[in-house]
């Protein structure tokens, strides 16, 4: 029979793809060398790709910086990303992933969902120090989550700094929260609201939308008639936050309005359009064009990519650089390379220089870096400029 | 060479298993799931555990959707029900897991009855829509509820069997696969009774059936119920898996996932359940492993990523279009080949 040769080849084609299939559960054991490694569920893809591409150059671009010096007492650093999409279950499988097949010290995470879901294989694992995209106010406990810190100041204190600029720049000011009806935008306003009361702030009235909305005429009815002197919004990126401000100020509002960390990309900011001229905001760190001070660190960044980058990268970037800190603070102590003691060492960090990337001394007590600054929109010259100095809720 | 089977009873006509070679093989399944454990990196027990949940998950939506003909885009709410029921019974009243997880099913069984009401009235699109307000009522309960932990959601610590924590994947294995197989023969079973004919006969033409003396509310309930139950224990076995349940932890999406699944897997097949959430689990895993392969480090990642997304999409598309009976066709047409050569192929 003339096909026969060909059905023993499709048949033996079938077994060999069924052997290589079964083969793979044993081929992802490979363990890492003496490298410090640094695993990352980054979001390349889904609805936070805009902020993982950026987090993703950033922590590459440390590394780089920290190897091409040398490493870290000889020893190199080596970035091991994953693209999650900004789903949880996805993010959880990277990590398996990434640990099974390095010995990881460091790990970046991209969601609250994920620090939260990750939490309890940390404390068991014991080998992990982890940071990164989320600034929920409930990782901010450092009995709860002893292996984990934040980038910046949390939810809470982003808005506590935005409330202390304000009480300083027009005390008794009535000051109205909009925000997401999601996790990350409930975060901080029952502890803001509490907060305000206590710097002699009014919260005349709480909107909260859906993530993202586009009609929010009701909402702006209802915000203009509380006639806030302040609106801050909370737990979105961009929409629908250009809305809220064009009808506002159709309806002749003369509220000031704010945002926090993940709105206040400068690339960001500026879709608003010209309508959101003024617009405010807190911001951990400096903009990459910022060069209103000494700022080496910025400036290697600048050298090496020539082009605007995102505060997500800047994110990264400082990510990078605390974890590498920790790491050279525990080596220096002659100690292994543990969640523990890379927490230990991180709390060591007092008057730290950023290199100008946070403009003032940081010092890290518990998980979080409650620095930040207030900068505002200059539409005209499609840039972020400093409206108040560095404010430490230290 | 296997040529026919033969059935001398009626017995050995309506078996489960019907011949030494489907026995042969499923024993062979069985040791493979057995030891895989013993052979596999934490990464791909993982992914075991997550495709077990998903498959009693998918499983349950089949009941509804492929074998009785009523859609549900529900499914990730009542998953849901399930797993707030095991949150709060394991940290309110620290009961036994299995009691907690059955509970689960349960609470999520009621919650289908409910949803499934409207059943009576509306068919299709009309459903799909009624089950997609039953997710944004559950949504908005989760997020709401004291009890519920609000948006925050609840952790838990992990489960216990006789003082051991099942806190690893490995642990794990053991409490999902079984229960997981235990559903998938279940629900092998229930086609073989009355109340499973009954639901095929109402998902080929639901007038006739009742005109054959099958009350259609219970029978339509009924599935609503077991569809949800599935949903509740894979709901349940989540919680423990990932110990941490918020309300966005059940996303509308998450529904679509599961409606995809037994769609490319194959409607109204049991395989069908099984090969879809495998297929959708999985091939975004093995996607990102060719791309590992690839050449270019961390920036090929980078650049990779979307085209892995746009690939997994075209690929349903490709089955939809290609073969719109699913995986559990495909897989008909090579058992049938190795049956059939040398003679026909």
């Amino acid at each position: 029979m003339p096909k026969t040769p060909k059905l023993f080849q499709r048949r033996r084609a079938l077994l060999i793809a069924v052997g290589l299939a079964a083969a793979v559960p044993f081929a992802a054991s490979a363990q890492g060398n003496e490298d410090i490694v640094i695993g990352g569920s980054i979001p390349m893809t889904g609805v936070f790709a805009f902020a993982g591409v950026g987090i993703n150059a950033g922590i590459a671009d440390y590394v780089k910086i920290v190897n091409d010096a040398g490493g870290i007492k000889g020893r190199k650093l080596r970035y091991v990303p994953e693209d999650t999409g900004y789903k949880v279950d996805v993010s959880v499988a990277a990590f398996k992933k990434i640990t099974s097949q390095n010995k990881v010290n460091l790990y970046y995470g991209d969601s609250t969902g994920f620090s939260k879901t990750i939490n309890p294989e940390l404390d068991r694992n014991g080998q992990i120090l982890m940071a990164g995209a989320s600034f929920a106010t409930e990782l901010n406990d450092s009995a709860k989550y002893p292996n984990q810190f934040l980038v910046g100041p949390d939810y809470t204190e982003q808005i506590g700094i935005l409330l202390r600029h304000i009480a300083k720049e027009k005390p008794g000011a009535k000051v109205a929260f909009v925000y997401s009806d999601s996790e990350f935008g409930r975060d901080p306003i029952e502890a803001s609201e509490a907060a305000a009361k206590k710097l002699g702030l009014t919260v005349p009235v709480k909107l909260m939308t859906p993530p993202g909305s586009v009609d929010v005429s009701t909402e702006v009815i209802k915000l203009r008639r509380a006639a806030p002197d302040y609106t801050i919004f909370h737990g979105y990126i961009l929409a629908p936050i250009p809305e809220f401000i064009q009808q506002g100020k159709q309806m002749g509002m003369t509220s000031k309005w704010m945002g926090t960390f993940w709105t206040m990309d400068s690339s960001t900011v500026m879709k608003m359009g010209e309508g959101a001229d003024g617009f405010m905001g807190v911001m951990p760190y400096r903009y990459y064009y910022d060069t209103s001070a000494k700022a080496p660190m910025l400036d290697k960044i600048r050298a090496l990519r020539p082009e605007y980058q995102s505060t997500a990268y800047t994110q990264g970037f400082l990510t990078a650089m605390l974890f590498t800190e920790a790491a050279k603070r525990t080596l220096d102590a002659g100690k292994p390379l543990d969640g523990k003691n890379l927490k230990a060492s991180l709390n060591t960090i007092k008057d730290f220089d950023t290199g100008g990337i946070i403009g003032t001394p940081i010092t890290i007590k518990g998980n979080s870096i409650p620095v930040g600054r207030v900068y505002k929109a200059d539409m005209k010259a499609q840039k972020m400029a400093p409206a108040s100095d560095w404010i430490s809720l230290n | 060479m296997r040529i026919g089977t033969l059935k001398q009873s009626y017995i050995a006509d309506a078996a489960l298993f019907d011949s030494r070679t489907q026995k042969a093989w499923l024993a062979i399944g069985a040791a493979l799931l057995v030891l895989f454990p013993f052979m596999a990196s934490d990464y791909w027990l993982y992914l075991a555990c997550l495709v077990a949940i998903n498959v009693a998950s998918a499983t349950g939506l089949n009941i509804l959707t492929g074998y009785t003909g009523l859609v549900s885009l529900g499914q990730a709410a009542f998953m849901g029900l399930g797993a707030y029921t095991v949150a709060i019974m394991q940290t309110r009243l620290g009961t036994p897991f299995l009691l907690n997880i059955v509970a689960g099913g349960v609470v999520a069984m009621l919650g289908g009855l409910v949803v499934g009401l409207p059943s009576l009235r509306v068919k299709g699109l009309y459903l799909a829509i009624a089950t997609i307000a039953a997710s944004f009522i559950a949504h908005f309960l989760f997020a709401n509820l004291k009890l519920t932990g609000g948006t925050s959601g609840l952790s838990l610590p992990p489960a216990q069997f006789f003082g051991l924590p099942l806190d690893t994947s490995f642990r794990l294995y053991w409490v999902i696969v079984p229960v997981m197989v235990l559903m998938v023969l279940g629900a092998a079973n229930l086609f073989r009774t009355r109340v499973g004919r009954a639901f095929i006969a109402i998902r080929d033409r639901d007038i006739s059936a009742e005109v054959l003396g099958i009350p259609l509310l219970r029978y339509k309930l009924l599935s609503f119920g077991l569809s949800s139950f599935y949903a509740g224990v894979a709901g349940g076995l989540w919680a423990y898996f990932f110990r941490v349940v918020t309300p966005e932890s059940f996303p509308l999406l998450m529904s679509i996932f599961f409606l995809a699944a037994i769609i490319v897997g194959g409607m109204g097949t049991i395989l069908g359940g099984i090969f879809g959430a495998v297929f959708m689990t999985m091939v975004p895993e093995l996607l990102k492993l060719v791309v590992d392969l690839l050449p270019g480090g961390v920036e090929m990642t980078v650049f990779l990523s979307p085209v892995r997304t746009v690939v997994f999409g075209l690929l349903i598309v490709g089955f939809l279009v290609f073969e719109p009976h699913g995986l559990a066709e495909v897989w008909r047409r090579i058992r049938r080949f190795f049956h059939l050569w040398p003679f026909r192929n």
